[in-house]
C-alpha cells in the first residue's frame, strides 16, 4: 500500500509541474512527459487516478477524526460518550436526504467539476467549523462543524465515482473502483494511527492539554481537506482541458432517481435493505467507539488501541478487490453474504465475552466486512430493474446513514448507563438481525426461483439465453 | 505456615503444602454456614461513658445460626471491626472505662468467645494529598509530589447518633481535621457513610457492588474541602491486621462484566485468610460528581501491602481493646491521575467498598443480558433450521413428480 502511494504522490508531484509550466521543461525525458500531458495516453489517465484518490483522502481522514482522539474529545470538551456519538450522528443526518439528491446535484445543478469543488469546499470549511469548536471550547459548533462536513463528504464520494466513470469507463474502471475504496481505506488508517500522535505533539508544544490543543490538532488535520480540495481543482481543470482536446463530454452520474420508484420495490430488495443496515450499524459505530473500548477492557496502550481499531480498514485495502473477484466468479451471494454476518456475530461475540487477544476478532471482523461489502452491494442489481438502479442505490445509503444517526446516538447512550458487555449484545442483536434476514432472503428467494443465488455459470447462462 | 525461623516481615514466597489445605478446608467446614440469605439486622449507637459521645456503633446482623458483628468507631482513626460467630445469640460487651484507658487491651469482647469463627479489623488511618502536576520520584511510585498528609485520629467526628437511619441501615461519620491552620477544610468534610443490609441487592449508585447479607458497605465522601495544588490527587491509607509473617495480597480479578460499573472491567479483594473466611471487595473506581456518570470515574490504584514498621501508625482503642497488642499492614488507595477529570472538578470525591464475612459476592451476567442473547441467537438458529426442514421437504414432493419431456 505504501508503494502505491508513493508512486501516486511522485505522479501527483509530476502532474502539478506539468500544470504549472506548460511545455516540459526537463529535456531529459520529453516522451513521459508529452506522454503525462495527453489526455488520450496512459500515462495521463494515471495522473488524473492519482488525483481522484487524493479527492477522497481528506474527507475519509476526517470522518474518523473523532475516533482517533475520542479520550482527548471528551476530556477537553467535557463530554460524555452519548454526545460524543453525536459528532457521528451529526455527519449522518444530512446524508439521510443529500443521498437522492447527490447525484441530482451533480448531474443538473453544478456540473461535475463544479459539484465536486463546492462539495470539497463544504468538506474543508466543515473541518475548519469543527476544529474552530475545539478553539473556542464550544461543542455545538463542533457539532454544526461534522454536519457541514457529513453535507459534503457522501456527496463528494458519488462525484468521485462519476468522474471515475466519465474518465474510465470501458478501460479500467474495476480496477479504478478498488483502488479509489482502498485509498479511502488508506485515509482513515493513517487518521487512526496519526491523530493521537499529532496531539501528543501540539500538547508538547503548547504546553498543555485543553480544548485548544485539541482544535489546533484537528486544524492540521484539515490540511488533508485542503489537499483533497487542490486535487478537486486540479481534476476540474484536467478536465475541461480533456473535453477541449479530445472533445470529451462532461460526466455525468447518470442517477435518475424516481421517489415514487419505492413503491414498486420488491420484497427482496427491502430484506438488503435491512440486511444493509443492521450491519453496518453494528460496524461503524463501533470503531468510533473501537478506541477507548481496547484501551478500557484490554488495557492497550492509545498506540496499540489505534492500531487495532484501524486494523478493519488495512484489512478491506488489500481484500476487496479480492473478495470481489471472488463472488464475480462464484456468484453465491447469499451464501456469501450469509457466511460473512455468521463471521462477524462470531468476531463480536469474541470481543464482548472473552479476553481473548482481540486482534483475532478484528481481523475476522476485518475479512468479514469486506465480503459483505463487495457480495451485500451488487445484489442490488439483480432485484432491481436498470432504470431504478439509482433510486435504488439512494435509498440504500439514505437508510443506511438514517441507522447509523441513529445508531450511533443510542450506542453512546448504551455505553455511558450500561457498559461495554451491554453495548457488545446490542452489536450482537444487530448482526444477528441482519443474519435472520439473510436466511429470510435466502428462503424468500429460494421460494421465488429469484436469480440472487445463482452461481457465476447459471447467471453466464441465463444471459446467454437472454441474447439470443 | 512458613518456617518459623523466618523474620516476622519476611514476604518470601510461602507455599502451603495441599494437605494444609484440605485440613484448614476441614477445620472450617461449619463456618460455610455463615452464608446466610437473609439476616436480621440492627444498628445500635453504644451510649458512651458518662453521657459524652464517643461514636461507637454496633452492626449486629442475626441469622438462624450465626451472628455477625461490625462495630465502627471514630474513636482514634476511623476503624471497624468484624466477627463472625457461629450462633444467633453472640453478644457485645463494652467496658468504657477499660476502652477510653491508654491500655485498652479487653475493653471490647464478643461472648461468648468460643462462638468465634473469624475476626478482622480495618483502620482508616490518613488522608494523602499529591500534586500530580509535580511527578517527582517515579522509582517510589506515587502519584505526584506528596504534600503533609491528613491524620485521620486527628479529625473531630458529629455525632453518628444523629446520622442513624435505621430504615436504610445506614450511618454517616463526618469528620473534619481538629487543628486547620490552612482553613482547607472550612467548607468542607470527610464522610464514612457505613451501611448494612439485612438481604442482597445492589445500589443504585455506582459502582453498583453486589452486596449480601453477609456484607455491609463503607461509602467515603471528601466533599468541599480545598486542595492544597491546582492538580491534587488523594489517596488513602487503609492498615489491616498482618497474619503470620505476610501481608495479605490485593487480588485484582479481571471479567468481562461492566453492566454495572460502565468501564470497569477489574474487582479488587483483598482476602483474609487462606479460606475466603473475610474480604475487603472494590471496584478499582471513584468519581468525581455526585451522580457518578462514566464521565467523572477516577481510575482508583491499590498500592500492594507492606507492613507498617516506617512510621507509628495511630492506634485505634476498638482493635487494640479486641485484638491486643497486634502488628499492621498497609497499602494506599489512590483516586484518578493527573490527566482527566479529577477532585479539582467539583471538590468532590466518592468511593465505595465491601466488606464481608465468607466468599465475597460474585457478578453474573444480568438476566437481561442472557434473555437477549438467547434472542438474538435462537432467531436465527430456529429459522435456519425450520426454513431448511421446509425446503427439504418440498424438494422432496417436487422431485416426486417427473417431468413431462
Amino acid at each position: 500500500m505504501e508503494e502505491e502511494d508513493e508512486e501516486a504522490r511522485s505522479l501527483l508531484a509530476g502532474g502539478s509541474e506539468d500544470a504549472g509550466r506548460g511545455p516540459p521543461a526537463t529535456p531529459a525525458a520529453p516522451r513521459i512527459l508529452s506522454a503525462v500531458c495527453d489526455p488520450s495516453r496512459l500515462a495521463h489517465r494515471l495522473l488524473v487516478l492519482s488525483l481522484m484518490c487524493f479527492l477522497g483522502f481528506g474527507s475519509y481522514f476526517c470522518y474518523d477524526n473523532p475516533a482517533a482522539l475520542q479520550t482527548q474529545i471528551q476530556r477537553d470538551m467535557q463530554v460524555n460518550t452519548t454526545k460524543f456519538m453525536f459528532l457521528y450522528a451529526w455527519y449522518s443526518w444530512p446524508n439521510v436526504v443529500l443521498c437522492f439528491f447527490g447525484g441530482f446535484l451533480i448531474d443538473r445543478v453544478f456540473g461535475i467539476r463544479w459539484g465536486t469543488i463546492i462539495f470539497s469546499c463544504f468538506v474543508c470549511i466543515g473541518q475548519v467549523i469543527f476544529a474552530l469548536g475545539g478553539i473556542f471550547n464550544a461543542f455545538w459548533l463542533m457539532e454544526f462543524g461534522r454536519f457541514i462536513f457529513g453535507t459534503g463528504g457522501e456527496s463528494l464520494a458519488v462525484a468521485q465515482n462519476t468522474y471515475a466513470v466519465s474518465w474510465f469507463k470501458g478501460k479500467e474502471l474495476n480496477l479504478v473502483f478498488g483502488l479509489q475504496l482502498s485509498m479511502a481505506r488508506i485515509g482513515s488508517t493513517v487518521n487512526m494511527n496519526l491523530m493521537g500522535w499529532l496531539y501528543s505533539q501540539m500538547e508538547a508544544s503548547l504546553g498543555a492539554a485543553g480544548p485548544m490543543t485539541l482544535g489546533v490538532t484537528l486544524m492540521i488535520g484539515g490540511i488533508t481537506c485542503i489537499l483533497s480540495l487542490i486535487c478537486a481543482l486540479a481534476l476540474a481543470y484536467l478536465d475541461q482541458r480533456a473535453e477541449r482536446i479530445l472533445h470529451k463530454e462532461q460526466g455525468q452520474t447518470g442517477e435518475v432517481i424516481k421517489l415514487t420508484d419505492v413503491k414498486d420495490f420488491s420484497l427482496p430488495l427491502w430484506l438488503i435493505f435491512i440486511i444493509c443496515v443492521c450491519y453496518y450499524v453494528a460496524v461503524f459505530p463501533f470503531i468510533g467507539l473501537g478506541k477507548v473500548f481496547f484501551m478500557e477492557k484490554f488495557k492497550f496502550s492509545s498506540q496499540a488501541a489505534s492500531a487495532i481499531n484501524s486494523v478493519v480498514y488495512v484489512i478491506s485495502a488489500p481484500l476487496s478487490p479480492v473478495f470481489g473477484l471472488l463472488v464475480d466468479k462464484t456468484g453465491k451471494n447469499i451464501i456469501w453474504v450469509l457466511c460473512a454476518v455468521a463471521t462477524t456475530l462470531v468476531s463480536h461475540m469474541m470481543l464482548a465475552f472473552t479476553l481473548w487477544n482481540p486482534w483475532i476478532a478484528m481481523c475476522l471482523l476485518g475479512i468479514s466486512y469486506s465480503l459483505v461489502a463487495c457480495a451485500l452491494w451488487p445484489m442490488v442489481a439483480y432485484v432491481v430493474p436498470e432504470h431504478q438502479l439509482g433510486t435504488a442505490y439512494g435509498f440504500m445509503q439514505s437508510i443506511q446513514n438514517l441507522g447509523l444517526a441513529i445508531i450511533s446516538i443510542v450506542a453512546g447512550l448504551i455505553l455511558d448507563t450500561r457498559g461495554y458487555l451491554f453495548l457488545g449484545v446490542f452489536f450482537i442483536a444487530c448482526v444477528s438481525m441482519s443474519l435472520l434476514f439473510v436466511v429470510l432472503l435466502y428462503l424468500v428467494n429460494r421460494a421465488r426461483g429469484g436469480s440472487l443465488n445463482y452461481s457465476a455459470k447459471q447467471r453466464e447462462e441465463i444471459k446467454l439465453s437472454h441474447t439470443e | 505456615m512458613c518456617g518459623s525461623g523466618e523474620p516476622r516481615w519476611g514476604r518470601g514466597p510461602c507455599s502451603p503444602s495441599p494437605m494444609l489445605f484440605l485440613s484448614l478446608l476441614l477445620s472450617t467446614a461449619p463456618f460455610v454456614l455463615l452464608g446466610e440469605k437473609t439476616r436480621q439486622v440492627s444498628l445500635e449507637v453504644i451510649p458512651g461513658w458518662l453521657g459524652s459521645h464517643q461514636n461507637l456503633l454496633h452492626i449486629r446482623a442475626v441469622g438462624t445460626n450465626s451472628t455477625l458483628h461490625y462495630v465502627w468507631s471514630s474513636l482514634g482513626p476511623p476503624a471497624v471491626l468484624l466477627v463472625a460467630t457461629n450462633t444467633p445469640h453472640s453478644s457485645l460487651s463494652v467496658n468504657w472505662s477499660r476502652l477510653l484507658s491508654p491500655e485498652p487491651d479487653g475493653g471490647l469482647v464478643v461472648l461468648p468467645k468460643n462462638s468465634i469463627q473469624f475476626s478482622s479489623a480495618l483502620i482508616f488511618t490518613r488522608l494523602l494529598e499529591f500534586d500530580s502536576t509535580n511527578l517527582s520520584d517515579v522509582a517510589a511510585k506515587l502519584p505526584g509530589k506528596p504534600y503533609p498528609p491528613y491524620s485521620l485520629a486527628e479529625f473531630s467526628w458529629n455525632n453518628i447518633s444523629d446520622s442513624l437511619d435505621p430504615a436504610t441501615l445506614s450511618a454517616t461519620f463526618r469528620g473534619h481535621p481538629m487543628s486547620d491552620p490552612t482553613k482547607a477544610f472550612v467548607n468542607g468534610s470527610l464522610a464514612f457513610r457505613v451501611q448494612a443490609f439485612s438481604g442482597s441487592g445492589r445500589p443504585v449508585q455506582p459502582p453498583r457492588l453486589l452486596h449480601t447479607a453477609d456484607t455491609c458497605q463503607l461509602e467515603m465522601a471528601l466533599v468541599g474541602a480545598s486542595p492544597r495544588g491546582n492538580r491534587s490527587l488523594f489517596g488513602l491509607e487503609v492498615a489491616t491486621l498482618s497474619e503470620g509473617p505476610d501481608c495479605p495480597s490485593v487480588l485484582e480479578k479481571h471479567s468481562i462484566d461492566d453492566e454495572y460499573a460502565p468501564a470497569v472491567f477489574q474487582l479488587d479483594q483483598l482476602l483474609w485468610g487462606s479460606l475466603p473466611s473475610g474480604f475487603m471487595q472494590w471496584r478499582p473506581v471513584a468519581f468525581s460528581q455526585k451522580q457518578g456518570g462514566r464521565e467523572s470515574a477516577l481510575s482508583c490504584q491499590a498500592s500492594p501491602l507492606h507492613p507498617t514498621l516506617s512510621y507509628p501508625l495511630p492506634q485505634s482503642p476498638i482493635v487494640r481493646a479486641f485484638f491486643g497488642p497486634q502488628n499492621f499492614c498497609a497499602f494506599n488507595l489512590t483516586f484518578g491521575v493527573s490527566t482527566g477529570p479529577g477532585y479539582w472538578d467539583q471538590h468532590y470525591l466518592s468511593w465505595s467498598m465491601l466488606l464481608g464475612v465468607g466468599s465475597p459476592p460474585v457478578d453474573a451476567l444480568s438476566p437481561l443480558v442472557l434473555g437477549i442473547m438467547a434472542v438474538a441467537l435462537g432467531t436465527p438458529g430456529l429459522m435456519l433450521l425450520g426454513g431448511g426442514l421446509i425446503l427439504l421437504l418440498r424438494h422432496k414432493q417436487s422431485s416426486e413428480y417427473q417431468p413431462i419431456n
